[in-house]
């Protein structure tokens, strides 16, 4: 017996119970791991990049179920995505320009000089 | 939306020229450039931590990591409450709907109780104000918008709620906006009589006394809890047919995708403002 798509839809509509409450079990365990993580002894780059991946997996979750961008039409994620890109853009920039050693203001650079010759 | 004579799709509007209710492609628009103003805030802070400057305070010795985390998986919770309630009102399950929304209230006031007491710790204790430090005004600046995000989050979501015992058409009831008021107000009234009654019960435990000095001290917070939650069974209890239902979906999901984005920058301002210190 062929399932129609209207069939399909019901059916994927009934499942959203259990899919909703793994999901707040993974994002848990995942919050979990991170609040671990931190206290571990590996090195920071380690550390900062599983962070960023787990921060990611965790906000992709929420996006595409609990926000239903999964099930709604493209347009929804392109736009949310536009201002989504914009701003880590922004961020992105702005850490790369502000920590540049050129742009490293006096009070930091005489802390350093001090924190060597001490 | 328009009336449809047979099954809702809750994902798709062929009304209009997107094929998206109008109310969810303004939010999401909305949401999108919410995005970039908490980019902003988020970048100002992590910028000034690149190089703090002399004598900044040592965030280290002023968050307290079980407290964030404890919120962070509160506004977790709540992210589900509040997709049960969408699911729920997308079936027509009014009151399980309710029950959702009410749960996510309650964990959206948890959350922002502790950022109340996360601030007043850090003023008072840890001497962290908005202005005596470049690490404060960031700090308090991109937090408390947060905050005011979730303040503005829990008071919709109580406006759905009364707005979910709007009468029918046709039915006189004036008094029903009110009553929904007084059901939210007894609902907060039983939780902050069970917080202060545990808080009592665990000091007069500490203090070596007895289960009657408890009753003792403390019989108004019992007397009181009790009024509150037959209150709220009470007024919780349905009046007859009422406007809101399945048509309404749209109003729950908008209302849902703001909630699921101030959890999502929480997740971001967890990791970077909180976690990454501890490195």
């Amino acid at each position: 017996m062929s399932h129609s798509p209207a069939t399909a839809d019901h059916g994927d509509e009934e499942n959203k119970f259990q899919i909703y409450i793994k999901i707040a079990m993974l994002l848990a365990v995942i919050t979990g791991i991170e609040i671990v993580f931190i206290f571990l002894p590996f090195p920071i780059w380690l550390i900062v990049t599983v962070l960023v991946v787990l921060s990611t997996v965790k906000f992709m979750y929420v996006i595409f179920y609990f926000m239903h961008l999964r099930w709604d039409k493209p347009f929804c994620t392109i736009l949310f995505f536009i201002g989504l890109v914009i701003a880590g853009g922004t961020t992105w920039a702005l850490l790369l320009l502000f920590g540049a050693k050129d742009s490293m203001p006096l009070t930091a650079i005489s802390s350093l000089a001090n924190y060597f010759v001490g | 939306m328009s009336s449809h004579a047979g099954p809702i799709d809750h994902h798709h509007d062929h009304t209009t020229s997107t094929g998206i209710p109008n109310k969810k492609l303004v939010m999401w628009a909305f949401l999108a450039s919410d995005c970039m103003f908490f980019g902003c805030l988020i970048a100002t802070h992590m910028i000034y931590r690149l190089y703090p400057p002399p004598g900044a305070p040592d965030p280290m010795d002023i968050y307290s990591i079980e407290l964030t985390s404890f919120s962070t998986f509160i506004l977790l919770m709540s992210s589900l409450m509040m997709a049960l309630a969408v699911n729920a009102i997308q079936k027509n399950n009014l009151k399980s709907m309710r029950l959702s929304l009410l749960t996510t209230v309650f964990f959206g006031a948890i959350f922002l109780g502790c950022q109340v007491y996360e601030f007043q710790h850090f003023v008072h204790e840890k001497h962290l104000t908005l202005t005596n430090s470049l690490f404060g005004s960031t700090f308090y600046t991109l937090t408390g918008t947060h905050g005011t995000h979730v303040a503005i989050g829990v008071f919709w979501l109580i406006l759905m709620y009364v707005r979910s015992f709007q009468p029918a058409a046709g039915i006189k009831d004036r008094g029903w906006f009110w009553r929904g008021l007084l059901h939210i107000a007894s609902v907060i009234g039983v939780v902050m009589f069970s917080m202060f009654a545990v808080i009592g019960l665990t000091h007069t435990l500490q203090a070596g006394e007895g289960f009657g000095a408890f009753l003792s001290h403390d019989f108004g917070l019992l007397i009181g809890l009790a009024v509150t939650t037959a209150l709220s069974f009470y007024l919780a209890r349905p009046r007859g047919p009422v406007a809101f239902g399945e048509a309404n979906a749209i109003d729950v999901e908008s209302m849902g995708l703001y909630w699921h984005f101030v959890d999502i920058v929480w997740i971001v301002i967890f990791t970077a403002v909180y976690l990454l210190e501890y490195l």
